[in-house]
């Protein structure tokens, strides 16, 4: 069973950290996806750049529009994720609580469907 | 808040699937005896279970976990020391650093290396494959003898013998429990790889029963080939594998239909196949040719996997790269099945009579006379050529020589197929 682990960090958390604490963070999460692939159930890891520079793209009433970010209305950012292939939900849940992300924002669980399944 | 037992039973099961391999590896290293390590860490788990029920879930379950089980493992070195005055100073040693790391969180390339170890260690070709797979699922994946046994569709007690005996084996052999010497480590990890394939195609390719597909055994199996190719970064063929399993595992959704009846490679829907495992398949295939060193059995077959997944349908295929794929293969493999494989590339490269033409030497040669993919294939070329009423006696007999009830219906239907164009072309003639 796959399951994505999105990372939702506070909004200006990146900021907030020194050089020496943004590479700490990030260290501890590259050596937390390398513990998974050992393990044999990483499929991917990515981490995402900071949304000011994301777009958004929405087609309405045949028009399109195009918002740049960041996108401030809500308090978190997704920061990057991790997809892997666990037996259970109980598996996931496990992962995410040792996940280094699961400290300083929130890991959110979500298991890979067709978007039509219940 | 007091966690209910049920609680810590669910957190320990999901726990013990993830870390046990990584706490038995850890435990031998230290106790040096595979069915002590066993009974070690199961010991840990009971003793989390009673203790975290009682005082609650620790902040870190799975350090707690390897932690109890590593004091256990030097309690019992201490007990066993303590009849062995000579073995004292070595103890201490094993001891002292051991403590060490117990205090020390990130020691996780002596874990790389003792799961290595373990890996090695149970699958030591002086077992007979079937006591590797038990093995392996028992003590590197954690899966319970239940589990197994359902796997396997034997009986509980068949695997518990297995495992039983294995150990025995390798205790009476004083195989050692280290990483092999250079020299022996391609022969060691070929023992390895062939273990962990043989664990992929008992869920692929399930002989017998209702099922087509047991799924969960391929999950396990490509666990351990990815967590293989993660650990060691110099072997052609533990990239090969990991590759193979991937594309193999791309195309299982597509394998059966809405009735969960079998779709062969031919007829799939490609837009069913995992793109994302295909990726990772070519990913792990490239790793292994970067290696540039020769490749083996593994490496080949994810190639040809490759060529199908990289094909849009099964006539678009490049069918002279297979070809010559399974002409290497023949070489480092020659086998009938190998053979038999290769006849199905040559019938579509150069045309059904071609390939049949393979097929005839190999009954001639009374090779896989039980083996009902010869019947089926043979059949498949007989139908291309026009030979139907033939065709369809080799689809019956292939149909009563499989043990999978969903093949079985296929072949049938195929066979029925086979009478119906034979009546609509005598018809045609009238």
């Amino acid at each position: 069973m796959a399951y994505l682990l999105i990372i939702r960090e506070p909004r200006g958390q990146r900021a907030q950290r020194s050089e020496e604490e943004g590479r700490e963070a990030y260290a501890a999460m590259l050596r937390f996806g390398e513990g998974l692939a050992k393990r044999g159930i990483l499929v991917a890891a990515e981490s995402l750049r900071d949304d000011a520079h994301g777009v958004r793209v929405r087609i309405r009433d045949g028009n399109t529009d195009l918002m740049d970010g960041p996108f401030t209305e809500s308090k978190e950012m997704v920061g990057g994720f991790f997809l892997i292939d666990v037996n259970s939900r109980h598996e996931a849940v496990e992962i995410a609580a040792q996940c280094p992300a699961a400290r300083f924002a929130t890991v959110e669980v979500r298991e890979l469907a067709p978007c039509n399944a219940p | 808040m007091q966690p209910s037992t049920r609680d810590c039973r669910t957190t320990l099961d999901a726990l013990w699937r993830l870390e046990s391999g990584r706490i038995v590896a850890t435990v031998l290293r230290i106790v040096r005896d595979l069915s002590l390590a066993e009974e070690l860490a199961q010991d840990a788990l009971v003793t989390a279970l009673e203790k975290w029920s009682a005082d609650g879930i620790p902040a870190n379950p799975a350090a707690w976990l390897m932690t109890t089980a590593k004091n256990r493992a030097i309690d019992a070195l201490r007990r066993q020391a303590a009849f062995v005055e000579i073995q004292q100073q070595l103890v201490h040693d094993v001891v002292d650093r051991t403590a060490a790391d117990v205090t020390e969180a990130a020691a996780d390339d002596t874990i790389d290396d003792d799961v290595l170890r373990l890996m090695f260690t149970v699958c030591h070709p002086l077992l007979a494959t079937e006591s590797r797979v038990a093995l392996v699922l028992r003590l590197v994946n954690g899966l319970s003898v239940a589990e197994i046994a359902r796997g396997y569709l034997v009986a509980e007690t068949t695997i518990a013998q297995r495992i039983t005996r294995a150990k025995r084996t390798l205790k009476a052999a004083h195989v050692p429990f280290e990483l092999p010497l250079a020299a022996q480590r391609t022969e060691r990890m070929a023992s390895v790889l062939e273990a962990v394939y043989l664990i992929f195609n008992e869920g692929y390719a399930a002989m017998e029963g209702e099922q087509w597909l047991r799924p969960a055994l391929c999950e396990e199996a490509l666990r351990l080939a990815r967590s293989l190719a993660s650990l060691v970064s110099d072997d052609v063929e533990v990239f090969g594998l990991a590759a193979l399993l991937e594309l193999q595992t791309s195309r299982l959704a597509a394998r059966v239909d809405r009735e969960g009846q079998p779709v062969l490679l031919a007829q799939q829907d490609r837009a069913r196949w995992d793109r994302l495992l295909i990726h990772r398949g070519f990913a792990y295939l490239e790793q292994a040719f970067a290696l540039d060193l020769p490749v083996g059995v593994f490496c080949l077959q994810a190639a040809i996997a490759a060529c199908h997944a990289r094909a849009a349908s099964w006539d678009e295929t490049d069918w002279a790269e297979i070809v010559a794929l399974y002409d290497a293969l023949l070489q480092a493999q020659p086998t009938p099945v190998v053979a038999l494989n290769r006849a199905v590339a040559v019938g579509m490269a150069d045309g059904p009579q071609a390939g049949l033409d393979i097929v005839e030497r190999l009954c001639a040669e009374q090779q896989l006379t039980r083996y009902h993919l010869l019947y089926s294939v043979r059949a498949d070329l007989l139908q291309r050529v026009g030979r139907r009423q033939e065709a369809s006696r080799e689809f019956l007999k292939a149909a009563t020589l499989t043990r999978n009830a969903s093949e079985q219906t296929l072949l049938q239907r195929r066979a029925t197929e086979c009478v119906a164009e034979c009546e609509r072309t005598e018809r045609g003639l009238q």
